[in-house]
């Protein structure tokens, strides 16, 4: 029956994720550069890892990224998107299984959206074969602090409540 | 916030602002003019012209022969050579996008390039 609760609750999260990364592009930004997003469904990988650990958030942020494909269509996107994913998913556990004690889940966050970015530039870089893309990573670095900062913030409160109210249920 | 995050905020904003500063300063300074120095149809030196440079000459031996280069503010010019007419000397300096100065009997050319600006876009890529 656990084992049924946290499948169930993990299918939740990633569609909650959805539900937002849909929101989020519905959502218009003040400043137009491409590749620039507000990362909410970042939120849900995030609240994943330091509620079910390492192989859940890998497995919310591939479904995640599989499943938005599906909605938008869009293959391109779906190939910076799954690479951003699985480096940002990677970093934010480690940072958060060995850092913890030196970052708060904002520190994790901003990590996770840093690699995020360098993934989907990197991915860029590759696919237009021109090195010269990687000039464009700074201008992102300076906007992931803000939205890393935005989704650290709101998962902390997220999960110090969902810690008291799921502890007992699935970990263990 | 920790001290750890904050640190890290800091750092990220040192590093991203360096890295635009030095890529404005390197990557886009006289918009992506360079001279070309070509013998026997082989490029030998690749110039970026900057204020730093002017009075610098470079020599240019082949097996072909001699000429000796001299940078200019945003010029270049050929102030020697051990040719026979001593054409690409008295063309004097040339400073445009497209114009060269040849030698033939040392087989040298010295091209002033640019990259093109491509305003069209290829693909929009989302």
């Amino acid at each position: 029956m656990r084992k049924l609760n946290k499948m169930i609750f993990i299918s939740l999260l990633v569609s909650i994720g959805l539900a937002l990364s849909v929101l989020e592009m519905a959502m218009p930004l003040p400043i137009s550069m491409p590749g620039a997003r507000l990362g909410l469904s970042n939120m849900v990988v995030l609240i994943t890892i330091v509620v079910f650990g390492f192989k859940d958030g890998i497995k919310v942020s591939l479904l995640k990224s599989t499943v938005l494909m599906l909605i938008t269509g869009s293959i391109s996107s779906f190939i910076y998107s799954i690479s951003g994913a699985v480096l940002s998913c990677i970093m934010m556990y480690l940072s958060f299984r060995f850092l913890s004690k030196i970052f708060s889940l904002i520190g994790v966050s901003i990590i996770g959206a840093l690699s995020h970015n360098f993934a989907q530039i990197s991915v860029a870089a590759i696919i237009m074969s021109n090195l010269r893309i990687y000039t464009y990573l700074p201008f992102l670095m300076i906007l992931s602090l803000f939205t890393g900062y935005f989704v650290g913030l709101s998962s902390g409160y997220i999960v110090k409540h969902l810690k008291k109210n799921f502890r007992t249920l699935f970990v263990r | 916030m920790t001290k750890g995050d904050k640190l890290l905020v800091v750092l990220v904003v040192i590093l991203s602002f360096t890295a635009m500063g030095y890529i404005r300063r390197q990557a886009f300074s006289k918009n992506g003019i360079y001279i070309s120095v070509q013998v026997a149809g082989e490029e030998v030196k690749r110039i970026i012209l900057d204020s730093k440079l002017v009075g610098t000459r470079i020599p240019i031996q082949s097996k072909y022969g001699y000429n000796l280069i001299e940078l200019g503010d945003n010029s270049i010019r050929v102030i020697e050579a051990d040719c026979p007419d001593k054409i690409d000397v008295k063309k004097g300096p040339i400073s445009r996008i497209g114009e060269t100065i040849v030698c033939l009997p040392n087989r040298m050319v010295i091209e002033i390039k640019g990259i093109e600006e491509d305003t069209e876009m290829d693909i929009i890529n989302r």
